[in-house]
């Protein structure tokens, strides 16, 4: 009996059993590294599974974008993710405005900074790099 | 045996418990029959396009963010003060001042006055109980954040999120119409900060702002519209928010073309936006708009 309670005294302890709080505490870390001067406004948590035939990002999500301010789109990525997290941006027009993902030379931004001038409601798409599976956090933070 | 079952009965009991939320409270999940909403209602809006309406809305962090960058001082006159969480009796003015004082809080985080937000917090967990989604609103988190003022994003974050959590599970047991109310509570207060102090601080970019409402103003009375029959104060709360549209009727936002500007600095993208919106809006038609957001928002906090 005694051994039964110490496992579960051990599992509630260790967090096994709190899947909840410990999302929680990845998105809290993604907020905490959006650097300095970055005030947090938004959280999209992103999770997917491997695409079949990966073509658009598949995770999408409107939001109003404000003239005259610059904005920070910070992606994490959880540690059982296999893909990186990726974002681009439309508007209403449906061009791209911007991506985190440069397709010339591969490389992938984990964050990019955004000066807004046109006020509107913008489409962002997050995705895992190629339709991998993955998880993760974007962040939306503002900048003075 | 009984060792075992007993073991495994503790599991359960203890995954049932991880699965709700973390904050400590253990409020009740059985509500009131005149809470909830006819299914065919609350379709009419799916909770996704809600959601989206609900993101669509500045951020009072946002408005209080240029207000900073204008260098408009602080003042506590702006806030809803006189807003007693005692006398909202109805889920309506509940839900509303929740609304309303969420954005007081973001105003409070973001000039870092967290001393005084204390009591705001106090009003926003009451009101929060009154609807029965206290068990999302951790208090005490807040409030120890609030007092130690070192990590302003913690707090901006726990508020958020809390805030998100409340209006997504109304959302999702079948109580929109608390969740709408919310939203257009957290946008009147919004509205009613930047255009009283923009009497006082004309700025150009305040003008914009408020006159740029116009492009959330039809999603908010999209929001409403289900809900509008429903009840005298949702009817009355309709009436105003369309006399608000008409005020911005003649108010103009016109566009100008360009293509994004990339560069990449120590390693990081930052995208200047060459393409521009800019709102055409006569200073009588700002006056328009201070007028009926003030009076209708002075309103709200009397009488509700």
């Amino acid at each position: 009996m005694k051994k039964y309670l110490i496992t579960l005294l051990f599992l509630f302890g260790t967090g096994v059993l709190l899947p909840g709080q410990s999302m929680d505490k990845q998105v809290s870390n993604c907020v905490m590294n959006t650097g300095s001067g970055a005030k947090y406004l938004k959280d999209f948590r992103v999770q997917l599974g491997e695409a079949p035939n990966p073509v658009d990002l598949r995770y999408r999500a409107n939001i109003s974008l404000w003239k005259n301010t610059k904005y920070r789109f910070t992606m994490c990525n959880y540690d059982e993710s296999k893909g990186k997290l990726i974002l681009s941006i439309k508007d209403e027009m449906n061009n791209v405005v911007l991506s985190s993902f440069d397709q010339k030379t591969g490389k992938i931004f984990p964050s990019i900074d955004f000066i807004c001038n046109k006020t509107g409601i913008y489409q962002l798409n997050y995705d895992f790099i190629n339709g991998q599976q993955g998880s993760g956090v974007g962040v939306v933070s503002m900048l003075k | 045996m009984k060792g075992r079952i007993l073991f495994l009965s503790l599991l359960i009991l203890f995954e049932c418990l991880s699965c709700r939320n973390s904050a400590n409270k253990s409020g009740s999940f059985v509500f009131p029959e005149a809470d909830s909403v006819p299914i065919g209602e609350a379709e009419k809006l799916s909770s996704e396009a809600i959601a989206d309406i609900s993101r669509n809305i500045a951020s009072p962090v946002e408005i209080a963010n240029l207000l900073q960058i204008i260098n408009v001082p602080f003042s506590p006159d702006y806030l809803a003060s006189s807003l007693d969480p005692n006398k909202q009796v109805t889920a309506f003015g509940k839900a509303l001042s929740l609304g309303i004082l969420g954005a007081d809080l973001g105003f409070l985080n973001i000039y870092e006055k967290t001393g005084s937000s204390i009591n705001i917090l106090s009003s926003i967990g009451k009101l929060a109980e009154g609807i029965s989604v206290g068990q999302f609103f951790n208090f005490e988190a807040i409030k120890r954040l609030s007092l130690n003022k070192s990590n302003l994003d913690s707090l901006l974050f726990l508020s958020v999120d809390s805030y998100s959590q409340i209006d997504k599970y109304l959302r999702d047991n079948d109580r929109g119409h608390l969740s709408a109310l919310m939203i257009i509570g957290v946008w009147i207060e919004g509205q009613y900060l930047a255009t009283q102090v923009v009497k006082q601080y004309p700025d150009k970019r305040l003008k914009e702002r408020i006159g740029e409402q116009k492009i959330i103003l039809n999603d908010l009375i999209l929001l409403a519209t289900p809900f509008c029959d429903r009840d005298k104060e949702f009817n009355e709360l309709c009436k105003n928010l369309l006399e608000i549209k008409e005020k911005y009727k003649d108010i103009r936002i016109t566009y100008t073309l360009g293509d994004p500007l990339s560069v990449e600095k120590d390693g990081a993208l930052v995208i200047t936006q060459t393409e521009s919106s800019n709102v055409e809006m006569t200073e009588d038609q700002l006056s328009g708009v201070i007028e009926i957001i003030s009076r209708i928002r002075n309103k709200l906090i009397l009488s509700n």
